[in-house]
């Protein structure tokens, strides 16, 4: 008997250890490293030096490029996770139907996000080649236009550009985890909602939303962290060019790193990143759950 | 219990087997740039005939084993980087750079490890472009020119009758291909993009009589030259007379488009024939000549080196470890081999052995070689130089989207000199 006790007490402890294991060495100790890094003096060519205090920190927030990298961050994370939620939303919304190759398009759907991204981004970028790109091509073939038109001839454009991408190739993943959530409803809250003689925006806003809610703050959470963290897209189209008008936190961090090799400031900024990550999720997740639980 | 000793005891075996097997052995971590698509095969696939680098040194060298790397040059600078700050530096590198690892104090001399017969073949003039306070840090591997190409064809088609040999004739002749073909071909190419930006600041500065620094060999980035020049080069992009996006175009994407015949002229390095040829554009006609430049001033060409260096490693056989260095050098720049490596990727050799077999193989070489020999390097000896290579890069970024070009050039000198 107490053999039996001992061993259930334990048990799920082990069964765990191996994944919290791979958590302390690839997640854990890595933060641990660019925390000590942050407060270090690091040489351009890469030798940890003394402990310095926050100066790494000024030095990263004082440089003339941060305010336009930072609104640009939040331009990009409000924009693409704002739109890939709504649009990937509603395309949920009519998948969830029941109609002739439903299938087909969901499988179409999850195609994109089978690619790789940097693949993707290289495709859309190659799109917009004004030389030899595929949207000159078939706008001049149709007749839309005489000649090639330069689809670049701004940065404010390459950066509109840069977040469409961001938004197509996040609808996916929104959409399969809202889809998830949506066939977990039960039909019959529909019934009863279609008896009482609810109107679709009456069941969409008092049936579906809220029970939706669970797997929508799921994909929100991780979509703010995905999006703030990519690095593909803006990295293939722009690298952040013209002087990083086009940079975001994480491209700009990088080109800091190993372009400029000020690998100091561009580790107490990606502090700064994670820092802002935590703090934003965490504040996403809280207001979420407060409302499941007042419902 | 039993399996579990037999256990121990054959991997106390394995440990032992391998200690002894490499007890007397010394081993060098190398790692080379990626030059093209050969590179890899060359080191260490099958591509010294039918051979590798690797294995050859190896035979030739017994005693002295290679953990050799190949690194493309979009992660070459993440993984030094990265190794050093983990104690964990390569004991020979081939880079571009040298002075940031000079400067900290992580390189050994070069006389400490070159044989004297070796170092003797090196052109002279390129040995200067890696002494910092007398000493040399780091060896050439390779050079390449830059020169103007242009397409014969296009050229000839939209009536002009001489290359352009001044800024005046250039903007006549761009002038006349934007007439001729209404926006097809472009006539110039610029790539002020952070892949290779610092070119063009050279390729425009230098024909102004301006650069980097100046007679002293202090940073003197804002002067009315420099001015002058970027504003021009700038003045070719508002023009029209250029490819649309120079921020975003890399000499890639222009080497592209004048293999493909949409840019009738463009500055580039002398392995754009080999370039080209790889690609499969096989109907442009192209012919080299000297960069244009300003009236008054005179033409100089652009010359890039990359370099091997070696790591100071304080273990106890530094003397051995050094030998095993030389060793690699001497091999490497044995003509047998080095020709082979420098003509396979279109590069300019470093040492005069070579020039003789280079020449015969390839009569072409001659030429450049002239042009190598009065070209100007990137003052990378500096400690500021990679600041100062950024910096040149944005201030034609921020000037490409409206920013003055006088002033974003004294920012950056008051940044680089700290004034």
């Amino acid at each position: 008997m107490n053999n039996v006790f001992t061993r259930h007490k334990w048990e799920p402890y082990i069964w765990i250890l191996p994944s919290v294991l791979l958590m302390l060495i690839f997640v854990v100790f890595p933060i641990g490293i660019v925390f000590r890094l942050a407060f270090s003096e690091i040489s351009r060519a890469g030798v940890v030096g003394q402990f310095i205090g926050f100066q790494n920190f000024i030095d990263a927030v004082s440089a003339p490029v941060f305010p336009t990298v930072m609104l640009n961050t939040l331009i990009w994370v409000v924009s693409v996770v704002g739109l890939s939620t709504l649009i990937g939303f509603i395309a949920a919304m009519v998948l969830n139907q029941e109609f002739h190759g439903r299938k087909i398009a969901r499988s179409i759907m999850v195609f994109p996000w089978a690619a790789s991204l940097v693949i993707q981004a290289s495709v859309w970028n190659y799109i917009i080649k004004m030389e030899y790109g595929n949207l000159n091509n078939i706008l001049l073939n149709l007749g839309f236009i005489k000649s090639a038109v330069n689809w670049r001839s701004a940065y404010q454009i390459e950066f509109i550009w840069e977040c469409a991408v961001g938004i197509i190739v996040t609808i996916p993943f929104v959409t399969f985890t809202v889809l998830s959530g949506l066939q977990s409803i039960d039909v019959s809250y529909y019934e009863a909602a279609t008896v009482d003689g609810a109107s679709f925006r009456q069941k969409l806003f008092n049936v579906t939303l809220p029970l939706v809610k669970p797997s929508l703050t799921v994909s929100t959470v991780l979509n703010i962290i995905y999006v703030f963290n990519s690095f593909p897209i803006i990295y293939t189209i722009t690298k952040g060019a013209p002087a990083n008008k086009t940079d975001t936190m994480v491209t700009y961090l990088y080109m800091l790193a190993f372009y400029d090799q000020r690998k100091g400031p561009a580790t107490a900024l990606s502090v700064i990143g994670f820092l802002i990550l935590c703090i934003a999720s965490g504040i996403y997740m809280m207001a979420a759950m407060r409302k499941e639980e007042s419902l | 219990m039993k399996k579990l000793l037999t256990l121990v005891l054959a991997l106390a075996m394995m440990l032992c087997a391998f200690s002894f097997a490499q007890a007397d052995d010394i081993t060098l971590d190398v790692i080379i740039a990626q030059y093209g698509p050969n590179t890899q095969d060359w080191f260490l696939g099958t591509g010294m005939n039918g051979t590798s680098f690797k294995a050859k040194f190896e035979e030739v060298n017994p005693g002295i084993k290679l953990n050799l790397e190949v690194v493309s040059w979009n992660d070459l600078y993440t993984v030094v980087s990265t190794r050093i700050s983990n104690n964990n530096a390569p004991d020979i590198l081939n880079i571009d750079t040298f002075s940031d690892y000079a400067n900290e104090g992580l390189l050994l001399p070069v006389s400490d490890y070159c044989p004297e017969t070796l170092f003797a073949d090196f052109f002279p003039s390129f040995i200067q472009e890696s002494v910092i306070d007398g000493t040399v840090w780091a060896v050439p591997d390779l050079a390449s020119a830059r020169a103007l190409y242009y397409n014969t064809d296009l050229l000839r088609e939209a009536g002009v009758e001489a290359v352009p040999e001044t800024w005046a004739e250039l903007e006549d002749a761009a002038q006349a291909i934007v007439d001729y073909y209404s926006g097809e071909v472009y006539p110039w190419g610029i790539d002020m993009t952070t892949d290779e930006g610092q070119a063009a600041f050279a390729y425009y500065t230098w024909a102004n009589n301006g650069g980097f620094v100046d007679e002293n060999g202090e940073w003197a980035l804002n002067s009315d030259a420099n001015v002058e020049a970027i504003e021009y080069a700038l003045s070719l992009v508002k023009n029209g007379f250029t490819n649309p996006n120079p921020a975003t175009q890399t000499r890639y994407d222009l080497q592209d488009m004048f293999g493909a015949g949409k840019l009738a002229m463009v500055i580039a390095p002398n392995s754009v024939p080999a370039y080209i040829a790889g690609k499969g554009f096989d109907n442009v006609n192209f012919a080299t000549a000297s960069i244009p430049h300003n009236e008054g001033a005179s033409s100089s060409s652009v010359g890039v080196m990359d370099r091997i260096m070696a790591f100071r490693d304080d273990s106890a056989d530094q003397a051995a470890r050094n030998e095993a260095i030389g060793k690699f050098l001497t091999f490497f720049y044995d003509p047998e081999n080095y020709v082979g490596w420098v003509s396979m990727e279109g590069f300019l050799p470093a040492v005069n052995s070579a020039v003789g077999a280079l020449v015969a193989s390839d009569p072409s070489f001659e030429a450049w070689l002239s042009v190598l020999d009065s070209a100007k390097f990137y003052p990378t000896t500096k400690a500021e130089w990679n600041d100062v290579k950024q910096g040149v890069i944005a201030v034609e970024q921020s000037a490409l989207t409206g920013g003055d070009v006088r002033t974003l050039l004294n920012d950056l000198q008051a940044k680089v000199t700290g004034k």
